[in-house]
């Protein structure tokens, strides 16, 4: 139950051919790694696990997943983790359900020496041979940047929160604010917390049109709270802006139906692929890229085209592409 | 305790009610008190909370938790616990949706989702009565089930985006009040009724009162426990009805966050978790105590931080306040 596993193994063989510097004998390919994500219910991490299954796919490597079948559970990673050291992979992507608390289980994995790649929440400690990720200030200063710029700079605003003090919703939170000390113009209402959750941010919006009778935009720090603040203004027959923060296939959806303003990409399909690939070719000896920060690339109804496609039909990119990405 | 008489066929014979002040209503009062307290209190900080649009808004609010809760209520008075209402939910709703999608039909759907959250407290029922299993552990165990299953199905995806008329059920209006506040008070009705003026609803008392005795007076005390766990699913089937047609979309972890509101819903509400005492309209009074809090945060704009915390301490002054006034009532 603890694990998906996927032995896909590849059908079309692209051997790739490593670069020159061999002396440890043969290249062997069919590596196992071992994928850790935070949950099974935000699709966000679905999208990172297909975007490693398909690099894996590509480079003839397989994968393993481990995902905590309680949401974000720290205790359920940690003896998933030791699990994994039991079970030996090749090597692990690894995403920690809490970026502090994960720690001493990054520190395991490397007294078992195993190699790892942090991908997605940056670990506050342990080696890691590279890390993969998105900055989750700049996409929410961004996407708040592009929302006020609509919205000509003034009027008033909401945000909703996701979970308090979870590093993702610091940051973005933390984006928000400063994208509105930019626009002196626009009013802040409120802050209020929904806790990424789709019926609260609903009902926090509800309420919040029952106090202010003017809401211009809405600030969400994530896709799911972003529709579920749209429905509320649908049910009250008012109109705001509303921006979220991921990028899913649903809000995608909603901005090319013009309900949804914007959404900032945090693209986790390539933080799958291009964490796996480093992975891979970090175990092959082949020249990797250390720090990976993805550019904040802001879905908008004028780029959404390349995103309005069926997740498996998704490409990675090539080796030559992913190392170019947001080299800081 | 009233005399309970066998019944052969399932009658819905009318029992004479319950003295008038009796220990429960009572009860009930000191909620409806408390419950006008916050209002009161609301009103006073702040101007938007007394506004017709406000106090529906509110009442809307506590109808999903109140579905939940209500089913919830008959399980808590037979001494039992349902972990398993939020998963359910959960489950129901991305089923529901999915026949939506598929066959076009939204009274498939309908049917879908009660089926669906029936069947789910069948299945509780069984495990409770049939295999002797404490219904604590039981229905935990189908929380996990219920997660395992849902995850699979939907595989990290969300199902959204409902035909207009369906819509309706969750965010319609007729003659000025929304359609979820009709459910609620017809739903409080059935229950009202059904628990305080029915032969089974005394019986489920009498269950929770003391099994042994119940048994020995010759009810059917397993067909009544499997009774109260499918109403308990086919209300969170309701619910997930509801919820479908407010937010428009299914994902598998909509049931993290309605089972333990729930649970306090009734628990604030005066039910009591040893069994035999409490009633639907406590619960309903409870879920509109907790939502009045939240919504009153909301209003206040009290910060991010402060309102779990708020909502936690909400919830031990008014088990302890009921355990207090319990205390002198007897």
């Amino acid at each position: 139950m603890t694990k998906s596993t996927n032995m896909k193994l590849a059908g079309g063989a692209v051997t790739l051919l490593a670069s020159a510097a061999f002396a440890t004998g043969a290249f062997a390919d069919g590596e196992t790694i071992a994928v850790f994500t935070k949950n099974q219910t935000n699709p966000y991490f679905q999208t990172v696990r297909v975007g490693a299954d398909a690099a894996a796919k590509s480079l003839n490597a397989k994968t393993l997943h481990y995902i905590p079948t309680k949401p974000d559970s720290i205790p359920e990673q940690l003896s998933q983790i030791e699990d994994v050291i039991v079970k030996k992979p090749s090597s692990i992507v690894f995403i920690p359900v809490d970026y502090k608390a994960m720690v001493p289980g990054v520190e395991q994995i490397n007294s078992a020496k195993i190699p790892v790649v942090n991908v997605t929440d940056r670990s506050e400690g342990g080696k890691f041979v590279a890390f993969v990720g998105a900055d989750d200030y700049s996409l929410g200063l961004e996407t708040a940047r592009y929302l006020l710029k609509t919205l000509g700079g003034k009027g008033n605003i909401v945000i909703i929160e996701g979970v308090k003090g979870s590093l993702t919703n610091v940051d973005r939170v933390r984006g928000f604010y400063d994208a509105l000390k930019e626009n002196p113009g626009a009013k802040l209402l409120a802050a209020q917390p929904a806790n990424y959750q789709r019926l609260q941010a609903l009902q926090v919006m509800e309420n919040l049109m029952q106090s202010n009778s003017q809401i211009d935009g809405v600030l969400a720090a994530n896709d799911a709270m972003a529709i579920g603040a749209i429905e509320a203004l649908d049910g009250a027959n008012r109109k705001a802006q509303v921006i979220g923060v991921n990028g899913t296939k649903e809000a995608v959806d909603a901005i090319k139906a013009g309900k949804l303003l914007a959404s900032g990409d945090y693209n986790g399909f390539v933080q799958g692929c291009v964490g796996t690939m480093i992975a891979i070719r970090a175990l092959r000896n082949e020249p990797v890229v250390t720090e990976i920060v993805l550019k904040p690339t802001v879905i908008t109804k004028d780029n959404y085209q390349p995103y309005d496609v069926a997740l498996d039909a998704r490409k990675c990119p090539s080796w030559d592409e992913a190392a170019k990405l947001g080299v800081k | 305790m009233t005399d309970v008489s066998k019944p052969t066929t399932p009658k819905q014979t009318f029992m004479p009610p319950r003295a008038f002040l009796s220990e429960d209503v009572i009860q009930v009062f000191y909620r409806l008190l408390a419950a006008l307290l916050i209002c009161v209190a609301l009103s006073l900080l702040s101007d938007s909370f007394l506004s017709v649009n406000n106090i529906l808004n509110v009442l809307r609010q506590a109808s999903l938790m109140f579905f939940i809760a209500a089913g919830l209520t008959l399980v808590v008075l037979t001494a039992g616990l349902d972990l398993s209402v939020g998963a359910n939910v959960a489950l129901s709703a991305c089923l529901a949706g999915t026949v939506i999608h598929v066959t076009k039909s939204p009274a498939l759907g309908v049917l879908t989702g009660l089926a669906a959250g029936g069947a789910i407290g069948l299945l509780n029922g069984v495990m409770v009565t049939a295999l002797r299993i404490p219904s604590f552990i039981a229905t935990y165990g189908m929380l996990w089930v219920l997660h395992g299953v849902t995850y699979w199905y939907m595989a990290g995806d969300t199902i959204h985006g409902f035909p207009p008329g369906f819509r309706q059920i969750g965010s319609g209006y007729w003659l000025g009040l929304p359609i979820p506040v009709y459910l609620l008070l017809i739903f409080l009705a059935i229950g009202t009724i059904f628990a305080q003026r029915t032969t089974w609803g005394q019986e489920i008392y009498a269950i929770g009162a003391n099994p042994v005795a119940a048994r020995l007076s010759g009810i059917p005390v397993s067909r009544r426990l499997i009774l109260v766990y499918v109403m308990s699913g086919l209300m969170a089937g309701l619910a997930s009805i509801v919820f479908l047609a407010r937010l428009n979309s299914a994902e598998a972890d909509i049931g993290e966050s309605l089972t333990l509101p729930a649970i306090a819903a009734v628990l604030i509400g005066g039910t009591s978790l040893f069994g035999g005492i409490g009633t639907v309209f406590g619960t309903f009074v409870g879920a509109l105590i907790l939502t009045l809090v939240l919504n009153g945060m909301n209003l206040l704009q009290v910060s991010a931080s402060w309102q779990p915390l708020v909502t936690g301490v909400i919830v031990i002054l008014a088990v302890w306040l009921d355990m207090k006034t319990r205390r002198r009532t007897q």
